[in-house]
Order: C-alpha cells, then structure tokens, then sequence
C-alpha cells in the first residue's frame, strides 16, 4: 500500500502550488514533487503587441515584484532601442536602481516579517491560527511594525520613481519618465537611517534565531548544489547589472563573467510533465547536474564583495561561517536575505545623496535592432527577458526564465531532503507538513511569476492505497 | 437681444447665442455634458449617444440638437447617467480595453468618462472580440481591439486634415476603422502631426515610441475629472 | 460579540492585489482589531473555518481548480467582492482569450528557446485549463467591485471599513482608476 500525502496550496509563499508526497508501506518516503499548477501563456499573448508594452505588460506576471519584470523587459528594450545596457543617462540609470533596490528592500521585508517571521518566533509546528504576521503583530508588536514601516518605505520609492507601488510605468526604452523632486527626496532622507538601523536589526534577528539551535537550522532541508547570478565586472554584489556567475558547491567557477545577451548558450531549460514550471539547467553539466541555485543565497555565494560598508561586514560574518566556501545551508536564504536588505538601504542612501536623480537627460535613443535580452537580479533570483520584434515594432518572440523557476529544481530537492527528515516512518501530523512548507518558503518562490502566475497553498492531506482509493485525510484547519 | 436664446438646464438658468448646439450652449454656461464622439472643430454627428439630454421632456443628442428659446433641458439625472454607463459600458464590453497596460490609460476620454460616471464593473458579458493591430506605417498604429467607432479620426481627416485617409467597413458590430489602402496605414499619407492622429479619444491611434512619457499622477485625468475645464470656465 | 470574518484568495491573479491590501500599511492592526482573517494565503488557515462575513477575490478563472476555490467563496461567504481588474474582466491574463490554449502551451513549453526537449505538462495533479480567462462575475454572483491594477490601498480600506462599519464609503476621484 503507498500512501499519498498532499499540501494544497502551500501557504505564505506568493504562488499556487501544491506538494504531492508518496509513502511506502514501510514509510520510506519515495517521492515528492512540487506541483506548480498555474499557466498563463503570456510568451504567446504578447507576440503582436508593440515592443514598448512589454515592461508594461509583463511586470503583470507579479505582484509582489513587479519592478523586476518592468525592469528586465526595459533593459531588454534598451537594447532593441540601440541604447543597450551601458548607454543611459546617468539620471535614467540612477532612478532605475532607487526603484530597484527600493523594491529589494520592500520585498526582502515583506517575506522576512509578513510570510516567514511566524515560522522562525512560534516554530515550525506551532498552533496553525499563530502562523500570520497578524498573530507576530499581537505578541511582537514592534518587530511587525518595524516590518510594515521597512515594506512601507520600499514601496514609497517605488511609487516616487514609477509613478505608483505596484504595477508603475517609471522605466521606458532608453531611459526613465520622471526625475525626483527635492520634495521626495527629503521625505526619503529623513528616514533613511532608520531604515539602515531597522535593517541591521533584521540581520541581528536572524542570527539570534540560528544560535537557539545552529546544528537544525544548518541541517534544514541542506543540500549542496551550485549556484548562479548576475555580478559585477569587479566582483561586486550588484542587483541591477552585471555578468552572469556560476559556482559549484565548492565555489569553483562554472561560468565566469560571461555576457548574458548569450545566455542560450549556457542556460537550458527542462519540461517535467507534472509542473507548469520549467526547469533550467547548465548546459555544460546537462539536466540531472546543471541545476543550480539563485537569490539571496546564490548571490553571496557568487559575489566576492558587497559594495557598501556595514553589509559588507556583516557578509564576512557569513563568509567566515563555512570558511570561505559557498553556504549550502537552505534556511541561511534568510540570513542572506536580511544582509541584501541592510545592503539596499545603505544604496538607496547613497543614491538619495546624488544630484543626477533631481536633474539631467531622461531618454536616449539610437539604431534600432530587432532583438533584445534583459537580466536582472530580482529579490528571488536572476530574471531573464528576452525578446524579439519585426520590422513594424511588433514583439514575435517572448522568452522569459524567471527567477523562482531557477529555483525549482532546488526547492523540489529541499522537499525531498525535508520529507526524509521529518516524515520517514512517523505519523503525519499538520506540524510536520509545515516543515515542507518551511523548506519550500526559505526560497521566496513567486510561483505566480514563474508560472507567470501567483497564489497560495491549504493543506489537504490524503492517504490512498495503491489503487488510489483514500483511506484517511487529514485537512488543515482548526 | 433677439440673437440670445434662454434656457434651462436642471433647472439653471441660462443664456446662449442663437445657433448653438445644447452641448455648446451648456458649455458656454459652465455646464459638461459627457460625450464622446463629438469634437471641437467637427462636423457633430450624434452617433455615441452618450450626451443624450431630455430637451422639453424628450431624449435627444445634445451635440446635434439645435437650442431653442425657453428650453427646458434635464443633464445631470440618475436617469440620463445610468444610461450614458450603460453605454460607456457596454463600449467596454464590446472590444478589449486593458487599461491597466494600455499607455493611454490616464489620458483616455473613454476612461475618464467612466470614472466621471462612478463605474465599477461592467454589467454586460465581456466579448473578447478578435481584433487586428495595424502596425505598418513606420511611426503610427492602429489598435483595434481599443477602438470605439466614434469616427473623430475620420472626419478629422476629412475635414480638417483634408486627406480621405481613414474609414469605416463592415456594419453592425463588425464597423472598423481601416486606412484607404490595401497596404493599411503604410500605403495612406498620414503624419504624427495630423489632426486624425489628435482626435483619437483613446488608445486607438499612437503614434509609435511615445508610450508612458508623461508619470502616472500627472496624465490628463488623474487628478481632475473629465468635463473639470467646462465647469471651472477654462475650457 | 465575536469579530467579523475575513477571508481572502488570489486565482489567476498576480498577487499585486493582496500586496495592495498590505500596503494600507500601519492601518493593517486596524484592520486586525476589525476583523479576524479566516482562509487566506497570508495565514495558513487553508479551509474555512465558518461563515465569513467578507470574502476578497483577486484573479480571474483560467483553471478547473480556480473555479472551485471561487465557488467554494462563494458558498462560505456573505459577501464577495471582486478586488482588481483580473477578478473583474480577467485583467492581463484575458489577453489569451481568441488565442487557440494549445499555441499558448506550445511557446512556453515546446518553442522557447531555451527549451531542451519540450513537452506539455499533463499530469494528472494539474488541473485542467479553461478555454480561456472567465471574468468571477460570470461564473459565481459578486455583490462589489473594486476596479485597479491593483486596486489602490486607500479604495480597498475605504470600501472595507465602510462595510464593516456601516458607514457609507468614502471614495474620493483618486483612488477609482483602472491601471
């Protein structure tokens, strides 16, 4: 008799998954899956549609980080306007990294404090009805408040420089519609140290919590796997550009420094028949070894510095943790996460100090090609945009690797290795679910991005025989 | 004093020169009338219906409506706005207006009339028609799917721009704007300056890489309402 | 006197409506002080828990299991709102409506350029997607709407705090827009 268990939808995380388990009759877990069962089909819809559109269009892909996609579709159309990545003005290229690392900064907060915060301060398996940032806002009101003001701040700059918080039009081909008004920049001035000392906080948190018990949190649903992301030419951790790296668990280079308008050459991606979410690979390790990781933890793993004073110190710490070597530890997604977050504000600080933003040519232009690739480093990982247009301006080709779907071979992994800890010869109880669910929310998957959709996850536990029939369930709830 | 007429509307008393139309002569005393196909400058045509008035209890097109003497004319009513929603709805209803993309959105008359208007939803079925993009001229387009058949394209051509560039085929709910040649808009003479171009009133007609220049919060009807001019006497 | 219940989903939606309901910010403990949050993807309350006075929808219906989760607001709440222009008219994701699925299945998954080796996914576990996006109100009844993409943060707590309360909504030029 195999036992079938499944968490429909998986909650807290921003898409519409689900997680199927199968249990042998010896209990032996013998295979999990993460199920992504949105589709939008959005490659198609947009072919026709003039190429200006796409920022606009395809940062619908997401809620929660639009300004990657309005981002990544705009420096793809930099390069069908002849500008390219390193031809902007000053001012255009400023504004699009405030808006950018303003989105870092509200997204990092948002999945720290609103999504995982209730799992890291009442615990994996606490009561259900305690696991919502409404139950952390009752019994730590400061630090939900501290997180609601932090996300505040990041959608503020978002709305100075796209003209609204979610789903603006600030970034266009070859530049930036607005400069930022004296007014606007004091308003973020005044706050930004607070801000900076809020997100030192974070990291501070985050390390407390590891220290309460280091040897579960390092062997949380770990595995060695490589990991890959944009770089700066220097070695500097950048969000908004740079070449892409790859490094294996060891932290030898897979892919060093190379121009990512070639990305076809390096990156494939494979079809499962049982997720709507592709699964990229290394194309030089082929399928079953070349998948790798990204976000937060890739990126400290990839880059060889960060390019501001305190996160910089608090990335040595990190560094320093596994000697030098890439940090394979899943749930550290976090501590990695709070470092870029302390990372972004000390950028938009510097960034608000910088007169360009108030003045200066907004747009460029030059020759026109037919076919443009955008990368960007969103807060879940590198997003690829890639398209192509005929000669009346019309998009014919739209390819798009999102960030979370870089990561699905990672988080079903972190599944598996997860279910194997917990779940091997046990009785299956609410509590022990959620450690999956744990497992799958340390990556921040935007499944709605990555199926180019979004949503939730409940639990529905079924146990059926071989021949499918169920013979018990077990649904979350009170 | 015989070339000024009196009149009424929702019971404010007015006065207007002889010969003007019920929406001009309301304008001319601070007082909008919603509409969508009329224009400035041309020919009125009264096709949209969406500034049907009540003149002396009767409905009627205020732009094609000559005022008379003693008019008693009825604009702002529940009655009259909920007819002129169901029209601007069903406009909406009828093509494929994804304002949230569209880069007229917050400068578009049919938009702004529906937000002036209070609509929150449709009340007739979504059509999802199937409708063509006009790409083929070097710096305009044609978006059919935003196109509302209201024809100021193509008497602007006519009449102001005096080319016999753009018309009308099909009938019925099949009416379409098309370019006089078989080429489209690449085989007619049609520049980003005409006044065709201008006097589209939505996301129809672009002229191509122009797209979300202006910053959301200072397009057209952001902050003011459509017919805001006309009442505060700036029109 | 026990508090109102809320819940919330998100279908073929972005999640942007949900993030626009957090950003009313500090008024969030206001709200919690109002209502107590029943089925929603912010918790992990995965099932009803009883009747909800409010329930808010984001996304329109693009799959089977969309449309149950809708019918399911439908039958355990008092109140459904549709929240954002995909709930209402399908929003971006409409823009496959008079698309053949099957070409919008082969570019993501057989024509990409990245892709090695396509295939459509099929497996039993995904549900089944509709011919195309349907509009909430055509499928269950909807007593509101609340148009944007997203709908603004100020719109969503005005019309929910005037719900709540009785009060009639405040709603001033600014915050109805449809982008």
């Amino acid at each position: 008799m195999m036992k079938k268990v499944t968490i429909h939808p998986v909650t807290r995380v921003e898409g519409h998954g689900k997680v199927t388990i199968a249990i042998d009759e010896d209990g032996h877990v013998e295979r999990t899956r993460l199920h992504i069962v949105e589709f939008r089909g959005f490659e198609r819809f947009v072919q026709g549609r003039p190429y200006w559109e796409a920022p606009v269009v395809v940062q619908r892909l997401c809620g929660i980080c639009p300004v990657s996609h309005h981002l990544a579709a705009a420096k793809a159309c930099d390069v069908i306007v002849g500008v390219g990545p390193d031809g902007l003005s000053p001012t255009a290229e400023k504004m699009r990294r405030l808006m950018h690392y303003g989105q870092m900064l509200q997204s990092h907060a948002l999945h720290f404090y609103h999504l995982c915060s209730p799992d890291l301060l009442f615990g994996f398996d606490s009561d259900v009805t305690k696991r919502s940032v409404l139950a952390v806002a009752a019994e730590y009101p400061e630090l939900a408040v501290r997180g609601v003001l932090l996300r505040k701040y990041g959608q503020e700059l978002i709305q100075a420089t796209a003209g609204k918080k979610i789903h603006g039009t600030g970034a266009i081909p070859g530049g930036i519609n607005k400069h930022l008004t004296v007014t606007e920049r004091d308003h973020f001035l005044k706050d930004i140290d607070q801000m900076i000392a809020w997100s030192v906080a974070s990291v501070e948190l985050v390390k407390k919590v590891h220290s309460k018990n280091p040897a579960f949190f390092d062997s949380f649903g770990s595995f060695p796997s490589n990991h890959l992301s944009l770089v700066r030419k220097d070695g500097a951790l950048d969000f908004y550009h740079g070449n892409i790296v790859a490094v294996d668990k060891d932290g030898n280079k897979i892919l060093d420094q190379v121009d990512y308008a070639n990305y076809l050459d390096y990156i494939g991606e494979a079809v499962r028949s049982w997720s709507y979410m592709k699964f990229p690979f290394i194309k030089s390790l082929g399928k079953a070894n070349g998948w790798y990781r990204v976000g937060p933890l890739a990126r400290l793993n990839t880059c060889d510095f960060i390019p501001s004073e305190l996160a910089q110190k608090e990335f040595e710490i990190f560094r320093a943790y596994t000697g030098g070597k890439p940090n394979n530890f899943s749930l550290h997604y976090h501590w990695a996460r709070m470092i870029e977050m302390l990372h972004s504000a000390e950028v938009i600080k510097s960034l608000l100090n910088d007169p360009d933003l108030m003045a200066g040519e907004l747009v460029r232009t030059g020759k026109k090609v037919n076919e443009g690739v955008g990368l960007i480093e969103a807060p879940r990982g590198t997003l690829f945009h890639h398209y192509r247009i005929n000669e009346q301006d019309q998009i014919t080709m739209c390819n798009l690797i999102v960030s979370t779907t870089n990561n699905n071979d990672p988080m079903n992994k972190a599944v598996e290795v997860t279910a194997k800890q917990f779940l091997e010869g046990r009785e299956v109880t609410e509590g022990l679910l959620n450690h999956i669910e744990v497992a799958i929310r340390a990556y921040d998957p935007c499944l709605s991005c990555a199926t180019h959709a979004l949503g939730q996850m409940a639990l529905d536990v079924e146990l059926v025989d071989a021949a499918g029939r169920r013979i018990s369930r077990l649904t979350r709830g009170v | 004093m015989s070339d000024k007429l009196g009149f009424t509307i929702d019971g404010k008393e007015c006065e207007a020169d002889k010969g003007r139309s019920i929406l001009e002569a309301a304008a001319d005393n601070g007082v909008y009338i919603p509409h969508l196909c009329f224009m400035k400058k041309l020919r009125p045509v009264g096709s949209c219906r969406v500034c049907t008035i009540k003149a002396n209890g009767r409905n009627a097109a205020a732009c094609t409506t000559p005022l008379a003497d003693g008019m008693v004319i009825e604009n702002n009513t529940d009655e009259l706005n909920d007819l002129r929603r169901a029209i601007i709805e069903m406009l909406f209803a009828e093509g494929n207006h994804f304002c949230p993309s569209c880069e007229r959105s917050g400068s578009c008359e049919l938009q702004a009339l529906a937000y002036r208007l209070n609509i929150m939803a449709p009340r007739f079925p979504y059509m999802f028609p199937l409708r063509k993009l006009d790409a083929t001229h070097k710096s305009i387009f044609i978006d059919g799917n935003r196109c509302i058949q209201c024809g100021r394209c193509v008497r602007a051509a006519s009449e102001l721009d005096g080319k016999e560039i753009l018309g009308f085929i099909g009938r019925g709910g099949k009416v379409r704007v098309k370019a006089s040649s078989t080429r489209g808009l690449a085989g007619v003479d049609i520049s980003p300056n005409d006044e065709c171009v201008k006097a589209c009133p939505v996301g129809s007609i672009i002229v191509k890489e122009t797209a979300y220049r202006v910053p959301i919060g200072q397009r057209q009807y952001d902050a003011t309402p459509i017919g805001a001019d006309v009442e505060s006497g700036k029109a | 006197m026990p508090k109102p219940k809320i819940a919330t989903c998100s279908l073929a939606g972005c999640f942007g409506c949900h993030m626009s309901v957090l950003d009313i910010d500090e008024r969030i403990l206001k709200l919690a002080e109002l209502v107590e949050f029943d089925k929603s993807p912010i918790n992990d309350i995965k099932n009803f828990t009883g009747e909800c006075l409010v329930g808010l929808i984001e996304g329109g219906c693009c799959n089977s299991e969309n449309v149950e989760v809708l019918r399911s607001f439908r039958k355990n709440c008092k109140i459904l709102i549709s929240v954002g222009e995909c709930a209402i008219m399908g929003g971006l994701p409409s823009m496959r409506n008079g698309i053949p699925l099957k070409e919008c299945l082969d570019e993501a998954y057989l024509n990409g350029p990245s892709v090695v080796d396509g295939q459509i996914p099929n497996d039993p576990e995904l549900p089944l997607i509709l011919d195309r996006v349907y509009p909430c109100h055509e499928v269950v009844k909807i007593d509101y709407f609340l148009p944007g993409c997203p709908p603004r943060a100020d719109l969503i707590w005005n019309a929910l705090v005037a719900l709540l309360t009785g009060q009639p909504a405040d709603l001033p030029y600014e915050v109805i827009k449809y982008d």
